[in-house]
């Protein structure tokens, strides 16, 4: 998939706005929202708050994990941990890309959450490259990847499965020759005894 | 994400909502955008949102152009179209691509009543492999010796790759997964709710059509 598709899928995700107008609920497909009172938070799909945004009609609640505390926590698990930990919100990323990107003066301490996220991925993504290592020199055809969010998936698309099929058509050639091998060597043995005779 | 009470009602055709069949489509979508093969069609998904959409849009029409409401529903029109739209063009690129093993198999498929086409989609395939063969017989064919002139489908044939490696997202557990090992000690694995995993695209091929598991 395309990383705009994942931010497409991800910007279904709810979060909470404060509009700065009044209007009865609002019944779309994906769900009822509203009623919109001005000045009083209320929850929208990403991708509708970032209209508003754009519209200068609400201010983006930031989501409680855009914190600098916690970020810096689990930053701190991320890199004790061995395995991936779970992270606080499927779509981190793009959700931390579309409201900073739109509405970085609602959140607080914009720049030094960009970096910590920015951190946590890239610690996240040199394990992964790590994990990701250790399994194809295992040989193994099959990997467990707990944890891991959709963009995070996404960015080794092209590899690993290809990496892997690679390797699974390597491992089939070797497979189909080496019956042959064992015919070739029958053969060679029963030529033998037959030199005996 | 409050959708727990609705899912017993999509058990009841009636009652199904359009945030059920929108999430639906989009799970559908997300299968077929990442899985190899063409899996079974969800036109009964694709036709409830394009009746709900068309609704969506008469009403639309009666709201003054400024209203922000109108923009809105405008928005999120554009997006459920754009599902519709790459969901059904990624079908057409399979059909396209494994037009032949798709026909073979749906043949089979119609005859037991389990078929992975709509009616125009089966049409549609059947006129791009007559078509094909009718441009291989006016370009090449019919130009070269007589012995050499029959059109063989099943050395033109193209499968997709089951063997293929997909990520999926267990959406509920699943016990004894065999993984076929070629050195011939099979590998069984459990895949639990909400874990995620690489693996084989065959072995799991029916859990994606019946909906266990999701591609991610």
């Amino acid at each position: 998939m395309d990383p705009y598709e994942i931010e497409f899928i991800g910007e279904n995700r709810i979060i909470s706005i404060i509009p700065n107008f009044t209007y009865d609920k609002i019944y779309l497909i994906c769900g009822e929202f509203g009623p919109f009172r001005a000045g009083l938070p209320m929850n929208v799909p990403l991708w509708l708050a970032l209209m508003l945004k754009q519209k200068q009609k609400c201010r983006i609640v930031p989501p409680d994990w855009m914190d600098m505390d916690a970020l810096e926590n689990i930053k701190e698990e991320e890199k004790r941990s061995r395995f991936f930990t779970k992270m606080p919100n499927e779509h981190y990323m793009v959700e931390a890309k579309l409201i900073l990107g739109a509405a970085s003066e609602d959140v607080p301490n914009a720049s030094e959450i960009k970096t910590v996220i920015k951190d946590i991925w890239d610690i996240r993504m040199s394990k992964l490259r790590t994990s990701m290592d250790a399994l194809m020199k295992s040989g193994g055809g099959y990997g467990r990847l707990d944890h891991l969010t959709m963009m995070e998936i996404n960015s080794v698309k092209p590899l690993l499965p290809a990496a892997m099929d690679s390797l699974l058509r390597i491992q089939m050639k070797s497979k189909k020759t080496t019956p042959a091998n064992l015919n070739v060597s029958s053969f060679s043995q029963s030529g033998g005894s037959s030199q005996n005779i | 994400m409050d959708s727990n009470e609705d899912i017993y009602l999509s058990d009841n055709e009636e009652e199904i909502t359009a945030e059920i069949v929108l999430k639906t489509l989009q799970s559908a979508w997300q299968n077929e955008r990442l899985a190899p093969e063409i899996l079974p069609h969800r036109s009964d998904m694709v036709e409830c949102m394009l009746g709900q959409l068309q609704h969506m849009e008469r009403n639309i029409s009666k709201l003054p152009k400024t209203d922000l409401r109108a923009s809105i529903h405008k928005m999120e029109i554009s997006r459920i179209k754009f599902i519709i739209c790459n969901y059904l063009k990624i079908r057409l690129n399979k059909i396209e691509k494994y037009c032949i093993p798709i026909i073979k198999d749906e043949r089979q498929r119609t005859d037991s009543g389990t078929n992975y086409l709509t009616p125009s989609e089966y049409k549609y395939a059947q006129e791009y492999l007559l078509n094909m063969e009718n441009h291989m017989k006016n370009v090449i064919l019919n130009k070269v010796p007589g012995n050499m002139q029959s059109f063989d489908m099943n050395k033109m044939a193209e499968h997709p790759n089951l063997q293929t490696h997909v990520f999926l997202k267990a959406h509920e557990t699943v016990n004894g997964v065999v993984l076929e090992d070629l050195v011939g000690e099979d590998e069984e694995i459990d895949l639990e709710e909400g874990s995620q995993h690489i693996l084989q695209y065959k072995p799991i091929a029916d859990l994606v059509k019946n909906g266990k598991v999701q591609l991610v």
